[in-house]
C-alpha cells in the first residue's frame, strides 16, 4: 500500500512486545480511550435532539426519553457511561501510582493523564448541568459557588463560569460550549499526546516480579522494548476486548438493575430557581471535596489546602525521585498514599449524609 | 470441531445480535420523524361562530383548549391547562380575562400571567386563517 | 528541588493564617447563600410575632404557619392578610391592603381570594347558605384549621369534627361516595412518583390528575351527595385515561428493561468468551 500499512502492522501490533510482568491493570488505559468513545458516539447522538436552552432543556431530554425511538438507550449510555468513565480514568491512576509507572522518564506521561482527569471531571460538571433539572440547577449552583472562597479573584471566577449572579440562560449555554466544543479538542489533545508519549517511550514493566526495569539514571533517551515479551496481538488484544466487554456488560447491568444509581428523584424534576430542594450535594466524585470544603472553618483554607494537594498529584513524578519503583518496599509512600484514599473514600461518604 | 472454532463461532453469533440491536436502535433513533400534523389533528371553525369579546372552548390533541375573538387583536387559540398545577382554566367574559379557580392564577387574553401563581404564560397553539376559516394545529 | 517546591508551599501557607481574619465576612455570605440550608428571609411578620413583646395567643401563630402546606408552597402572611412584610412601620397598613383577620361569617370569602371554585360550591352548599344566613354553621377553619393548614383529604370528614353540629350519618354517607374515588386519586399519584423514579417525567397526567382531584374536592363543597354520585361517573373516566397511560409507559419500561438485559448478556457472553480464548489449550 502507498502509505506503506503492511509495515505500521506489522511493527505495532504483531512485533509489538508486552513485557511478561504485566497484569489486567494495564488494560484500564484503553478502557478509558473506550469509555470515552462510547461517551462521544451517544453524546453526538444526544446532540442531534438535545435543546441546550432553559425552557427546552428538560423537555428535550424527556422527548428523547420517550419519543424518539432508542432515545432512552443513548441517553443512559450516556449518563452511566460518564461515572463509569470517572471511575476507570481514577482506577487507572491508582493503578499507575501503585506500580511505580509513573517514574522517569515518564513524569510527562503521568502529567498528561492528571490533566486528562481534571477534564474529565469537567466535562461530567458541564454535562450535569444540561438536563435542567433541580438536581443539576442547584448542583451546579453550589459547585459555581465554590471559587467565591478565594478571597479578590473568587467572586470574579464565580461570576465567569455562571455568567452572572445566579444560574441562568448564559451558564446553561456556557457549560453546552464547554461540553460540546472546547473540551473534545482539548481532551483529545492530551490524550494524543499521553499516547505518543507510551508509544515513544515504552510500555513500562511492573515493579513486581523479578525482571528489571530500566537501569537508573537514566540519562538519553531509549525506546524501552520487550525482545522476549509476548506478543501484543492475539494476547494482550484479547485482554483488552474482554476487558471492553467487561466495562459493556457493567454499563448495562447498572442500566438495567440499578437504572436510578445515578437518578435520584430530583433527576427527574425540571428545574425550579425558587424552590431549593431539601438536600443537594454535587455529583459523587466531587462530594469528597466539597465535604472538606465544608468540614474546615476556613473556606479560603479549605480550598487552598485542595489547590495545593493537586497540584503536588500533578507534579509527584518530579518530587518523588527515590529509584525504588517496588510500592512494596516503600511503606512511607504506601502508608500515605493508602491514607488519603480512605480519607478520600471516608469525605465522600460522609459528603452524602 | 475444536474448541477455538466452536469459540469462535459463540463469539460472531454474539458479536453480531449486539451489532444488529445497536444498529437497528441507531436507525430508529436517527430517522425518527416528529407526528406529522394530519388533518386529524387539526380542529376547523368557522370565522362567525365566535361572536368579538367570545370565546369557544375546544378540545385539541385530547386536552382543553380556548379560541378567542379578541376584540382588538383578532383570533387567538390558547391551551386551557393552568401553567400552575394543571387545573383547567375559565374565560370570563365581561373581565375580559382568563381565570384559573384552583389558585385564581389570572391570565390576560394574550396568554400572559397577569396575577397569581402561575410561572409561565399559557402555551398558545398554532393558528391560521383561510378565509371563512379558522384552523387549529 | 523537591525541598524547593516543598519549601515555596510551606511559606505560601504563612498568609492563610492572615487571611482567616478577613475571611469571616466571606464565610458568612457563603453560609446565607440558599443552598448553604440557611434561608435569610426578612418577613417582619414573623419577627414581631414570634418575639416577646407579643401576646401569648398571637405568638404562636408563626410557629403553626411554618408547618403549614401553605408554608411549603411560599403562601405567606401577606398573601392572605395582606400588608407590607418587608416595611415594619407599614406592614399591617391599610394603604399596603392590610385585612386584619377575618369575622367568623367572612372567612370563605377570605379564603374564596385564592380558592375561587371551592368558594363558589360552597356558598351554593348547605353549609354556605347557613352560614350565609347568620345560623349555626362552620367556615373554612373548622375543618382546615387558620395557620396550621394541611393538605386536605379526606379523613377530614370525621366523627369528632362533623358530630360537632349535627349525626355523622349524613357525613358518613358523604365519605363513602368519595371514598373510591379519592383512593384511586391516591393510588395514581403513587403510580406517578413511583414513574419519576424511574427517569420519567408524566407531566401531562400529573396535571390531568391534579386538575381531577381539585374538581372532585371542589364538588365535595357542596355537600350535596347525590351531585357526587351523579358526577363520580366523568371522574372515574377521566382517571381511567390517565391509568392507561400509566400502564402504557408501564410496558414501555418493562420493553426497555428486556432489551438492556438481553444487551447485557450478550456483552457479558463475549467478554467470557474472549476469556476462554486466552486460556492456552491443555493438550
Amino acid at each position: 500500500m502507498r502509505i506503506g500499512l503492511d509495515n505500521i502492522i506489522q511493527t505495532q501490533v504483531i512485533d509489538y512486545r508486552i513485557p511478561k510482568n504485566t497484569n489486567i491493570f494495564y488494560t484500564l488505559g484503553f478502557l478509558a480511550v473506550v469509555a470515552y468513545g462510547i461517551q462521544v458516539v451517544t453524546g453526538i447522538l444526544l446532540l442531534i435532539y438535545y435543546v441546550p436552552h432553559p425552557d427546552h432543556a428538560f423537555g428535550s431530554v424527556q422527548d428523547i426519553m420517550t419519543k424518539v425511538p432508542y432515545g432512552w438507550l443513548f441517553r443512559e449510555m450516556h449518563a452511566v457511561g460518564s461515572n463509569l468513565m470517572i471511575t476507570v480514568v481514577m482506577l487507572h491512576m491508582v493503578t499507575v501510582f501503585l506500580m511505580g509507572n509513573y517514574k522517569r522518564p515518564r513524569e510527562l506521561t503521568w502529567l498528561g493523564g492528571g490533566l486528562i482527569l481534571i477534564i474529565t471531571i469537567i466535562f461530567g460538571l458541564s454535562g450535569y448541568l444540561l438536563p435542567w433539572t433541580q438536581l443539576s440547577y442547584w448542583a451546579t449552583t453550589i459547585v459555581t459557588s465554590m471559587p467565591t472562597a478565594f478571597p479578590v479573584i473568587g467572586e470574579p471566577i464565580s461570576q465567569i463560569l455562571r455568567g452572572g449572579d445566579h444560574v441562568t440562560a448564559t451558564t446553561l449555554s456556557r457549560f453546552f460550549a464547554l461540553h460540546v466544543a472546547i473540551l473534545p479538542p482539548i481532551f483529545l489533545a492530551l490524550m494524543g499526546v499521553h499516547l505518543f508519549l507510551i508509544n515513544r517511550i515504552g510500555i513500562s514493566a511492573t515493579p513486581f516480579g523479578k525482571i528489571d526495569e530500566e537501569k537508573r539514571p537514566l540519562t538519553e533517551y531509549k525506546r524501552k522494548t520487550y525482545p522476549d515479551g509476548y506478543p501484543y496481538y492475539p494476547t494482550f488484544f484479547q485482554k483488552q476486548m474482554y476487558m471492553m466487554m467487561a466495562y459493556l456488560a457493567v454499563m448495562f447491568f447498572i442500566m438495567t438493575f440499578l437504572p436510578t444509581l445515578f437518578f435520584p428523584s430530583e433527576a427527574n424534576i425540571p428545574a425550579d430557581p425558587f424552590k431549593t430542594p431539601h438536600a443537594i450535594k454535587p455529583a459523587w466524585y466531587l462530594l469528597a471535596p466539597y465535604q472538606l470544603l465544608r468540614l474546615i472553618p476556613n473556606k479560603f483554607f479549605g480550598i487552598m489546602i485542595q489547590l495545593i494537594l493537586i497540584v503536588v498529584f500533578l507534579l509527584w513524578p518530579f518530587l518523588d525521585i527515590q529509584k525504588e519503583k517496588n510500592v512494596l518496599k516503600r511503606p512511607v509512600l504506601r502508608g500515605v498514599f493508602l491514607f488519603l484514599l480512605v480519607m478520600w473514600v471516608v469525605l465522600l461518604f460522609w459528603g452524602r449524609t | 470441531m475444536n474448541r477455538r472454532r466452536f469459540l469462535k463461532m459463540i463469539l460472531a453469533f454474539l458479536g453480531s445480535v449486539t451489532f444488529f440491536s445497536f444498529a437497528f436502535s441507531f436507525l430508529k433513533y436517527l430517522t425518527a420523524l416528529p407526528a406529522s400534523a394530519t388533518a386529524a389533528n387539526k380542529i376547523t371553525i368557522r370565522k362567525n361562530e365566535i361572536a368579538s369579546g367570545d370565546a369557544k372552548n375546544i378540545v385539541y390533541q385530547n386536552k382543553p383548549a380556548i379560541i378567542i375573538n379578541r376584540p382588538d387583536k383578532g383570533f387567538i387559540a390558547l391551551s386551557l391547562t393552568c401553567t400552575h398545577l394543571g387545573c383547567v382554566v375559565e374565560f370570563n367574559k365581561s373581565r375580559q380575562t382568563l381565570l384559573c379557580p384552583c389558585h385564581a392564577g389570572m391570565y390576560d387574553l394574550e396568554g400572559n400571567v397577569i396575577s397569581g401563581p402561575p410561572p409561565k404564560p399559557l402555551t398558545a397553539l398554532p393558528l391560521k386563517i383561510e378565509g371563512d376559516s379558522i384552523i387549529i394545529g | 528541588m523537591k525541598y524547593l517546591i516543598l519549601g515555596g508551599m510551606l511559606l505560601f501557607l504563612f498568609p492563610l493564617t492572615v487571611y482567616a481574619d478577613y475571611q469571616q465576612d466571606f464565610e458568612n455570605e457563603f453560609l446565607t447563600k440558599p443552598w448553604a440550608g440557611v434561608q435569610v428571609e426578612e418577613n417582619v411578620c414573623i419577627s414581631c410575632h414570634s418575639s416577646e413583646q407579643m401576646k401569648p395567643e398571637f405568638r404562636t401563630i408563626p410557629e403553626e404557619w411554618q408547618a403549614s402546606w401553605h408554608a411549603q408552597n411560599n403562601v405567606s402572611c401577606e398573601h392572605c392578610h395582606g400588608g407590607d412584610s418587608k416595611d415594619a412601620a407599614l406592614a399591617m397598613s391599610p394603604q399596603r391592603g392590610f385585612l386584619g383577620s377575618p369575622q367568623y361569617k367572612d372567612v370563605p370569602q377570605f379564603c374564596g381570594k385564592c380558592h375561587i371554585a371551592i368558594l363558589t360550591n360552597f356558598l351554593e352548599s348547605g353549609h354556605g347558605k347557613a352560614l350565609m344566613a347568620g345560623k349555626k354553621a362552620p367556615n373554612c377553619v373548622v375543618c382546615h384549621g387558620s395557620h396550621n393548614i394541611r393538605k386536605a383529604g379526606i379523613d377530614i370528614i370525621s366523627v369528632q369534627l362533623c358530630t360537632k353540629c349535627h349525626s355523622y350519618e349524613r357525613a358518613k354517607v358523604m365519605k363513602q361516595a368519595l371514598f373510591l374515588t379519592e383512593t384511586r386519586i391516591g393510588e395514581l399519584g403513587k403510580k406517578l412518583e413511583e414513574l419519576k423514579h424511574e427517569g420519567v417525567y408524566p407531566e401531562t397526567d400529573e396535571q390531568s390528575l391534579f386538575s381531577t382531584q381539585a374538581e372532585f374536592r371542589a364538588l365535595f363543597h357542596t355537600v350535596d351527595v347525590n351531585l357526587v354520585k351523579d358526577r363520580t361517573g366523568e371522574f372515574t373516566a377521566k382517571l381511567d385515561l390517565i391509568d392507561k397511560n400509566i400502564q402504557n409507559t408501564y410496558s414501555l419500561l418493562k420493553f426497555r428493561k428486556n432489551f438492556s438485559t438481553l444487551l447485557m448478556l450478550t456483552f457479558a457472553g463475549m467478554g467470557f468468551v474472549i476469556f476462554l480464548m486466552t486460556q492456552k489449550k491443555d493438550e
